[in-house]
């Protein structure tokens, strides 16, 4: 398979796993983001939660990374800047994720 | 090695239709999107380091541009969502043909508000 078909059939992937995930924390997000802390910890801390927003978090920034990767590639005309641009939004697309599931897992009552 | 790939033309160039308005609005959602994740990431880790610094994020969320920061993701997640559905079915192979298409584009943008107002109400128990 060449590399822009597998990043086709990742993409595909990524995209039917994000489209409940997102549905489900959307609503969620509007019920609790005005909420105080307490509040907002009892969602977070909720072992459901943690598991589908890490999911969500990885998934939806490989989805991000790949997506915005296509455009760096269709607009950006110097080659050293996209990639360089293409680098970096690989890494924070590990990187953010990464250090929120470490606090999602972390969070206590 | 030297990318001999040719580029795409800039958006500028084009006449503007639904079909291309969807195109470049999927575009921008993805990228207000990965925004509001890292903007939500950035409010999920002020929750490990105590109530006090929550209540800043808190105060901003309770003001009128909180909520309609909060508004506006909810109607990219939901243009996004819609958009990327219509993309499957292309990829399945139906909703090619220039009136289906032109329908399905307006779906996108009508249903998008729809489905906006609907998680809100949802969201809040509004109902």
């Amino acid at each position: 398979m060449v590399n822009a078909t597998k990043k086709w059939v990742f993409l595909k992937i990524s995209s039917v796993i994000l489209i409940p995930l997102m549905l489900w924390f959307i609503i969620n997000f509007v019920s609790i983001y005005d909420k105080n802390f307490d509040e907002v910890l009892v969602f977070l801390t909720k072992e459901s939660s943690k598991f589908l927003l890490s999911v969500l978090m990885i998934v939806a920034f490989f989805f991000s990374a790949l997506s915005i990767s296509e455009i760096f590639e269709d607009y950006v005309h110097d080659e050293k800047i996209k990639n360089i641009s293409i680098k970096l939004l690989y890494s924070s697309a590990i990187i953010i994720p990464f250090l929120t599931i470490i606090v999602i897992f972390n969070l206590n009552i | 090695m030297e990318n001999k790939n040719p580029l795409s033309p800039h958006i500028q160039i084009y006449r503007w239709h639904i079909s291309s308005l969807i195109s470049i609005s999927h575009r921008i959602t993805g990228i207000i999107n990965i925004v509001a994740l890292i903007f939500i990431c950035f409010w999920i880790a002020l929750l490990i380091l105590g109530e006090q610094n929550y209540e800043y994020i808190n105060f901003f969320f309770q003001s009128f541009f909180g909520k309609f920061l909060v508004i506006g993701i909810t109607w990219s997640f939901s243009f996004q969502i819609l958009s990327e559905i219509r993309h499957l079915f292309w990829d399945l192979g139906y909703g090619f043909e220039i009136t289906t298409s032109k329908i399905s584009g307006l779906i996108v943008i009508f249903g998008s508000f729809t489905i906006t107002i609907l998680i809100y109400i949802l969201g809040r128990q509004l109902v």
